[in-house]
């Protein structure tokens, strides 16, 4: 199994640019979807359930962690491989959002085609 | 003998009245000696014991010491020299057997009693009038009490209180020293005064103790008429041969005296013993209550005393400082009247568990509590509480300090701590982010140009520019903070029109500001007292906040600032019609790091959290009101002495 759709969460114009141009060359068959924050991701997810999520912490309106708490609260079923990804590591906050099942990843800025090949190995494991 | 040191009993008042009785006896004695009632003298020979000479004598000594209360000092000791003359002689015609011929010098005596020459005073009355004369003379001289006057004094009250004594016990050796010539119960009552006086009556200006000088007195006197009795009982015992016993030197009787004169000796020296401590440790336990009050009454702390069913016994004046009470207002009230809920009812309760179970609570150990004022104000205390055993009461006693400064500077301290850490943890994040994203772009940029999509390649430059912008933006914010906190600065009178206007001339740099309409409505004359840079910074804050928030879809965006005073306080506000601020997001304004603005993430999260903080630096605070459509931003800041 491929990776076939990702949504990426993340409020930063550059870094949307960023990630879709990375999984672009990674996979040209991958269908990119984008959300500017939190609540903006709960309305696509309510609509479908795509192969990955790639999230980042720091959002206005609705952060990652509140997206997260929303996720696990008001889904039954969630996306296979839930990454984050964030400009800093910080203890603290890689332990918070490890605590949900779904998330599987924690990368650091910028996204690479290494953490693409991580993922995809993961939705297959 | 109850004459405690402290009881202000006037005892000079003893020298006048000494004088005076002296002065009346002297004068009757006088008179009626010159009168010369053979009746009288008939009937009453006892009466004729004292002589015209003594009666003169004692006139003399009486006039001395009156004049010495009203201050003379030469004139009684004066007077004194022909009194101690008088007495020697007569004591001298005794002693050598001789006859002066002082003893009818002045008057002849129509009756004789008491006497072994007609007119003639009994030796120990002429030693008294020796002693009391020279001791009178000593006290006019010297002006105040010495040691002399209260020994001669002493000397002259002992024989005299003996001489009286062995009137009231017929114990004639006691006035009569020599066979019929004896000391007359009124010369006695005089010398006896005249002596008390010279001991007690400048006692404490001469620093000696009463009670022990009476003691000593009482000792004095029995011992001399014991040792008489003694005497007397041996002569007789001697002259009759009474005895009980064969085997002794001494009779049974005269040795019984001398026993228990020892024995009353060593009671007296005892009981003289145990006052003496008695005094000693009233005085150390009241000078250990003074020493005690004296702490508590200057402690710092509130110090309360409650019974066991929580009425106050006692509070010290920290406590009115604390809670606002005058101690009238507490003492006997219940002490949970400084008390707030929950602690006000159920503080009968706590009692009694402690009462019924000995389960302590509070007791034995201090804790964080509330108090209430007078006021009604309600402050943290901190308490602790300890049980007072007294016998058969308990009692218990709080020390109460008021730490209402100590939370205050502990909430303040724990929340410029996490400040500080949200401030590391958000500049840690928000510096790198433009970072990480700038070398994933790089790493594009690096391909597109082996690509040779330069036109693609010119835009991800674009965005780099964009991220390295967005960091040195942040930096300045950060930098304008520090400079803020830093920065001491005082004062001064600013303009605010002017100040107001070369803030939007600042904004010129912003995209988009040449559409929107920007309008100073400030009025020309008003001035403020303010920290100048502070000030600019937080007008220049929230004009390029209204531009950054624009809307872009508004057809005549605009932005209007105006400022008034009211209330001793100036508000300049800067209103917008942009895109405002949503309500959930509203109680993150002013915090650091909020960007509450999808899609809009140019701005660095610090804007209005500098504008908190300045105001705040300045004495006031930073407002938000929502508008029907955008924003009202304002400071409000203390007028200072602006006009």
């Amino acid at each position: 199994m491929t990776l076939g759709s990702i949504l990426v969460v993340d409020d930063d114009e550059n870094d949307q640019f960023i990630c879709e141009y990375t999984i672009r060359r990674f996979d040209p068959d991958i269908r990119i979807l984008k959300a500017f924050d939190g609540a903006e991701a709960l309305d696509i997810l309510r609509a479908e359930t795509p192969d990955a999520i790639i999230l980042d912490i720091n959002m206005p309106v609705m952060n990652g962690f509140e997206f997260l708490d929303r996720y696990a609260a008001e889904f039954e079923e969630h996306a296979p491989v839930v990454a984050m990804l964030t400009s800093s590591h910080l203890g603290k906050d890689r332990e918070r959002a490890l605590q949900y099942a779904f998330v599987k990843s924690y990368f650091e800025k910028p996204l690479t085609a290494q953490h693409l090949r991580v993922m995809a190995e993961l939705l297959d494991g | 003998m109850s004459l405690s040191p402290g009881a202000p009993w006037p005892w000079r008042r003893l020298a006048t009245a000494a004088g005076l009785w002296c002065i009346a006896v002297g004068l009757g004695m006088m008179a009626v000696w010159l009168a010369e009632p053979a009746g009288l003298a008939a009937r009453h020979p006892g009466f004729f014991g004292m002589k015209f000479n003594a009666a003169l004598a004692f006139t003399v000594v009486g006039a001395a010491l009156l004049l010495i209360r009203r201050g003379y000092r030469r004139v009684p000791a004066l007077m004194m020299a022909p009194v101690v003359l008088y007495g020697a002689l007569a004591l001298s015609q005794h002693l050598l057997r001789i006859d002066v011929g002082i003893d009818t010098l002045l008057h002849t005596p129509f009756v004789d009693i008491g006497t072994s020459v007609p007119g003639r005073i009994a030796p120990n009355t002429a030693l008294c009038f020796m002693l009391v004369g020279a001791a009178v003379a000593v006290r006019a001289l010297r002006g105040e009490g010495s040691l002399p006057q209260i020994a001669l004094g002493f000397a002259a009250f002992t024989i005299a209180a003996a001489a009286l004594l062995g009137y009231a016990i017929a114990l004639d050796f006691a006035h009569d020293w020599i066979a019929f010539t004896r000391m007359s119960p009124q010369s006695a009552s005089c010398f006896a005064l005249v002596g008390a006086a010279l001991i007690f009556a400048d006692t404490r200006e001469a620093g000696y103790p009463r009670t022990a000088l009476a003691a000593l007195l009482g000792v004095a006197t029995y011992l001399i008429l014991l040792a008489m009795t003694y005497r007397e009982l041996y002569r007789f015992e001697a002259a009759f041969g009474l005895t009980f016993s064969t085997s002794g030197p001494h009779g049974t009787l005269s040795s019984l005296v001398l026993i228990s004169g020892t024995l009353y000796c060593a009671l007296v020296a005892h009981l003289f013993h145990s006052a003496r401590k008695a005094r000693r440790m009233a005085a150390d336990l009241a000078e250990n209550r003074a020493r005690l009050s004296a702490i508590i009454d200057n402690a710092v702390d509130g110090i309360i005393t409650i019974d066991g069913r929580g009425t106050i016994q006692s509070v010290n004046p920290a406590c009115t400082r604390i809670f606002g009470y005058r101690p009238d207002e507490m003492i006997g009230r219940n002490v949970k009247m400084l008390m707030p809920e929950p602690y006000h009812s159920a503080h009968d309760g706590y009692l009694a568990h402690y009462r019924e179970t000995g389960e302590a609570r509070i007791i034995g150990q201090g804790r964080e509590a509330e108090g209430r004022r007078r006021d009604g104000s309600v402050f943290p205390l901190d308490l602790a509480v300890a049980k007072l055993d007294l016998g058969r009461t308990v009692a218990y006693s709080g020390i109460v300090r008021d730490i209402s400064e100590r939370k205050r500077s502990e909430t303040a301290l724990l929340e410029a701590n996490a400040e500080l850490e949200e401030f590391a943890y958000r500049t840690s994040h928000d510096l790198r982010s433009p970072i990480a994203s700038s070398l994933g772009l790089l790493t594009i940029a690096r391909e597109m140009l082996a690509d040779g999509e330069t036109a693609a390649l010119e835009q991800t430059l674009g965005r780099m520019e964009r991220n390295f912008r967005r960091l040195d933006h942040l930096i300045q914010n950060i930098i304008t903070l520090t400079r803020n906190r830093l920065m001491e600065e005082d004062a001064e009178p600013i303009a605010v029109r002017a100040a107001v206007a070369e803030a939007i001339d600042a904004l010129s740099h912003l995209d988009d500001v040449q559409h929107i309409a920007i309008e100073n409505h400030v009025a020309d004359e008003l001035t403020i007292v303010a920290k100048p840079s502070k000030f600019h910074v937080a007008i220049g804050n929230m004009l390029s906040n209204a531009v950054k928030y624009h809307d872009p879809q508004e057809a005549q965006p605009r932005i209007d600032i105006r400022a008034d005073r009211r209330a001793g306080k100036v508000r300049i506000s800067v209103e917008d019609n942009g895109l405002g601020v949503p309500p959930a997001s509203r109680h993150l304004l002013f915090q650091m790091f909020k960007r509450l603005h999808p899609n809009r993430s140019f701005g660095s999260g610090l804007g209005l959290y500098i504008l908190r903080k300045t105001a705040e630096g300045m004495g006031g605070t930073a407002l938000y009101e929502a508008r029907e459509k955008g924003s009202r931003f304002a400071i409000e800041l203390p007028e200072g002495e602006g006009q």
